[in-house]
Formats: structure tokens, sequence, C-alpha cells
């Protein structure tokens, strides 16, 4: 295995359905993820992250385009790709009648791996997701968070060499996420890679070396948080409230939104005693803080909607 | 770079511990194990007060049936796992082969669901004289009305995307080919115009065999050709398209 651990070109999706336009859900998408990173792929529902990771997964097939995982083929060549891979599925729940020790040992099995093996790996990924008080109660008498933390950590075990984790967190608590986090971290250290969805802005910054924000099925932008933070024009935030017409009167400055409550205005750090000065002769409150990658994503999507 | 299965796949690769996964998770539901006997049992006592001397035959209708509605419940279950816990995507985007997710599905299933079957023989021992030939012939019908029904359990399991839709269909189709046909009566009783059909579905089919076997049906040398031929032709048939069919949906036919 050599190159990237993932690379598409020009990857095109659409679903036909009965009586219905057909859908375009990936309009050419390209990127590529390297051995070892955290990439978070970013959108809107639907914008077509999943049925990305479903292709790169190997359980979808694409209208065109190519798409390759550790040099292997995913749509023509599945059986080279499904080894070196692990996937959370959006949604997906662990069987309701097993324990989560059970399910993970279990998969582990069905991977081939060997027994002593599978149950020093199943014991680790259950202490590293706190399952290890419920790791002998059924599935069906966890709680959503536990059933996800028991999902992902059944694929955390495989300690695969490229992992595709579809809204990984959804339903947990904030401490299990951070745990979460932690063991992504840990397998990338180890040499795995790992390409997540997330709608948890804070996750994707606090975990990924890279982003890649989707929308229409198209790549709208991609870099570090940082780069994608930057791209709106200003590293700070001034949130503005109490006056009408706040949006006109401070729109010079930069990049204004107005969401009828509140005006938020990106700015940089060279404008801001000007807009504090304006904002305090217009008497209206004014809250300065750092562009977040919610910000920047807001933007960078909005945009987007309205040139359309 | 590590990965445990770097090697060359085999269609069975993760068989066995998929389907320990499956007589697992079928275990933890004995409730199911009993009920999967209500059909047949609610049958056999109609038999046994309208006409007890049919208790023989119905009681191997009633084995023959419970092979054929292991496929509904291989289609329950893979439609279950499919729609509800999307569970097939962790296991098939990965080293597990397709062909070996479906057979293991489906041979938890007949291990889990033999244990009342096993009490049908016991009771039929008791009112069917058996003998070697009846056994093996019983044991070889059992496993061809099996595989062909595991087969379309699985395959049909592919083609809906809600379970209560599921649950109306699947029921339908097995409980109409499994109990409407010449199963729990005796085939010369089905009328004599759609008797050929009868000897071309497979629980029809293998029960018009072992009556001819007890002697309560006598069959024609053409119609035991018939049903023999149908059995193992459609048997294989469908096995080896539910096989084809498992590996073509893990992209999405």
């Amino acid at each position: 295995m050599t190159g990237e651990a993932l690379r598409s070109d020009a990857l095109r999706k659409v679903y036909a359905t009965r009586g219905a336009p057909p859908v375009e859900a990936l309009a050419g998408v390209s990127m590529e993820v390297r051995p070892g990173e955290r990439v978070a792929l970013l959108g809107r529902n639907g914008a077509g992250k999943t049925t990305f990771l479903r292709i790169a997964s190997t359980l979808l097939r694409p209208t065109s385009g190519t798409i390759e995982v550790f040099g292997h083929d995913a749509a023509r060549a599945p059986d080279k790709v499904r080894p070196y891979i692990a996937v959370v599925p959006q949604e997906g729940k662990p069987f309701f009648h097993l324990t989560p020790r059970e399910q993970i040992y279990t998969y582990l099995r069905a991977r081939g791996l060997g027994r002593e093996t599978a149950k020093a790996r199943t014991e680790e990924a259950l202490g590293r997701m706190g399952l290890l008080d419920f790791a002998d109660r059924l599935a069906i008498t966890l709680s959503g968070g536990q059933r996800q933390r028991t999902m992902v950590a059944t694929v955390v075990a495989t300690q695969a060499p490229l992992l595709f984790l579809d809204e990984p967190t959804i339903g947990m608590d904030p401490f299990a996420r951070r745990a979460v986090w932690e063991s992504f971290r840990t397998l990338t250290t180890r040499g795995s890679t790992i390409l997540l969805t997330t709608h948890y802005l804070d996750e994707a910054e606090a975990l990924s070396h890279r982003l890649y924000i989707i929308e229409s099925g198209r790549v709208l932008r991609s870099g570090t948080a940082e780069e994608l933070k930057r791209s709106v024009g200003g590293t700070l935030k001034v949130t503005l409230s109490g006056g009408n017409g706040l949006a006109e009167s401070f729109r010079s400055f930069g990049s204004v939104m107005d969401d009828g409550e509140q005006v938020t205005v990106i700015v940089n750090p060279e404008r801001l005693s000007e807009l504090m000065d304006l904002a305090l002769r217009s008497r209206v409150s004014a809250t300065v803080g750092p562009v977040t990658l919610e910000e920047a994503f807001l933007r960078v999507v909005g945009r987007s909607i309205n040139e359309d | 770079m590590r990965t445990e299965a770097a090697r060359r796949p085999s269609p069975f690769r993760g068989f066995r511990a998929f389907f320990w996964t499956e007589v697992l998770v079928q275990a933890h539901e004995n409730l199911a194990m009993a009920t999967s006997m209500v059909v047949q049992g609610v049958l056999l006592v109609f038999v046994w007060i309208l006409d007890p001397s049919l208790i023989g035959v119905a009681l191997l209708g009633a084995i023959l049936f419970s092979m054929f509605t292991m496929g509904q419940r291989v289609l329950n279950e893979a439609a279950y796992i499919r729609i509800d816990h999307k569970a097939n995507d962790l296991y098939l985007a990965g080293p597990l082969a397709p062909e070996a997710y479906f057979l293991g599905m489906s041979v938890g299933i007949l291990v889990v669901y033999l244990s009342p079957v096993v009490i049908l023989w016991i009771l039929a021992a008791f009112v069917v004289h058996f003998t070697v030939v009846l056994v093996l012939l019983l044991l070889g019908v059992s496993a061809v009305v099996w595989i062909s029904a595991a087969s379309i359990g699985y395959v049909f399991s592919t083609f809906f995307r809600d379970n209560r839709a599921i649950w109306a269909y699947a029921s339908l189709f097995f409980n109409v080919f499994g109990v409407l046909p010449p199963v729990f009566y005796p085939f010369d009783r089905f009328p004599t115009a759609l008797q050929p059909v009868a000897l071309v579905m497979p629980p029809s089919a293998a029960a018009a065999l072992v009556q001819h076997a007890i002697g309560a049906t006598p069959l024609a040398p053409g119609q035991i050709a018939l049903a023999a031929t149908s059995l193992v032709v459609e048997a294989s048939a469908i096995f080896l398209f539910a096989i084809y069919w498992a590996r073509r949906t893990v992209q999405g036919a």
C-alpha cells in the first residue's frame, strides 16, 4: 500500500427514483485523505456526505468518476478494499440481543481475528469507551448513547487502516464524546486513518486535521479549521443587538448575517475599534469573540445557497 | 500497515463467526421459538379433531412447513438487520464475505429453530413407521425445502425498505405456499387440475414425496419425477441466485 489512504476524482452519484426526476447526490467530488489523517466531511443534511462515505466504503456504486482506497478501486474491486476498512453506519445500532462484549467480540471474529486478539481488543475497546459497567447487559437495555458507544467501540476495536464514521458521536453526552475523540486520536497515532461526518462543528474542529465542506454534492471548500475560519473575511465575530437596521449600518465592516434578533459581523482586528465606536454611538450592545468554525461553515454554505 | 485480512478473499470468510453471532442473537428470543410452532400446532389440533387418521400426514407436513417458514425468519431477520439496525453495513463493509453473511444468518436461524422441529419428529415417530429410507427422504427434502426458503427469504429481504410491508408480504407468501397446497393434508385431496402446480412448489412437492413414501398418497412415476426434479432444480437455482444476489446487493443493486 502506497500513496493516499483515499483518493476520489470527479465522483458522481445520481439516484434514479421511479416516478421522480433523478437526484444528483454527488456532482464530481474530488478529494484525498493521507494515511494517519483525521478528515471531516461537513455539510447540511442531504449534501452528499453519507453517499460519499457509502461509495468509499464499497456499499454503493458511483455513477461515474473514480475512488481508490489504498490504491484499490473501491467501486470495481471492493473485495480488495474491504479488509482495510471498517464503518460506523449512520443511525446504526448493535444487535439488541447481544451484550456490548458479545457484539464487539463476535464482530472481530467475523472479520477474521483470532480468539485471543479479539478478546484483548474487545476488553481494550470496552475500557476506552467507558462501557465496562454495561459490558454484559443486553444492548436492548442500554441507553441510546451507550448503544452508539457500543457501535463505535466495535469499529474502533478493529484497528482497521481506514475507518469511515458517519456521525459517530450522535446522541452521546459530552464526556462520552471526549472519550471517543481520544480513542480516535489514539487510533491515528497508531497509523489508522479516519474519515468522518459530523454536524457537531466543535467535534470537527477538535478532531480533524482537515475538513471538506460539501454542499449539493460538491466540495465547496477544504482545508484546516483555521484556514476555513480565515477564509470568511476576518478572525473576529461581533454580535450586535438592540437596534434597527443594524445590518445595513455595519455592512461596510465585513460579512454580515442577520437572524432577525441579532446581527453578526465578521471583522478583522484592525477595524474592531472603529466598529465598536459605531456600536457605542448607535447605543447597541456588542459582544466580541473569535470566529468559530460554525460561523465559517454557515457563511461558506450560506453564500453557496444564495448564489444558487 | 497492519490488516487482519490481506489474504485472498474466500466466499465463506467469516461464516463461522457470523453463524455464532446469529445463534447468540436468536437464542435470546425464547418466545419466538415457541411461537414458531403456532400455525403448525393449530393445524395439527384441527386435523386431530377432524380426522385423527391423518395426523401422521399432518405431522410430516408440519415438519416440512417448519423448514419452509425458516425462510420467513431469514427474510425478517435480514430486513430487520438492514433496515432497523443498519448493521449489515457494519458487517459487509469489512472482510466478512457477503455469501458468509447470508449463509451464517440462515444456518444460525436453522440451528436455533430446529429444536421445535425435533419435537415434531418425536411426535411423528409415535404415529408414523419410520424406516431408514423414510428418515433419509425426510431429512433430504427438509434440507432442500430449507435451502429454497432461506434463499427466497434473503433475496426478498433486499427488495423492501419498510419492515411493516415485509411483515405483511412475508406472512402472506410463506403461509399461502405452505398451508394452502397439500402439505398438511393428502396430496390426492388437492384438485386434480392443480396437482402439477403443487408438485413444482417446494413444500408441497416435498410433502407429496413423503406421503408417497409412507403410502398415504401413491404417486405415479411421472409425478415422483416431477416433484423430485423440481425440488432439486429449484433449490439449486434459487440458492445459486441468492449467493450471487448476496454479493451483488452489497453495493446497492
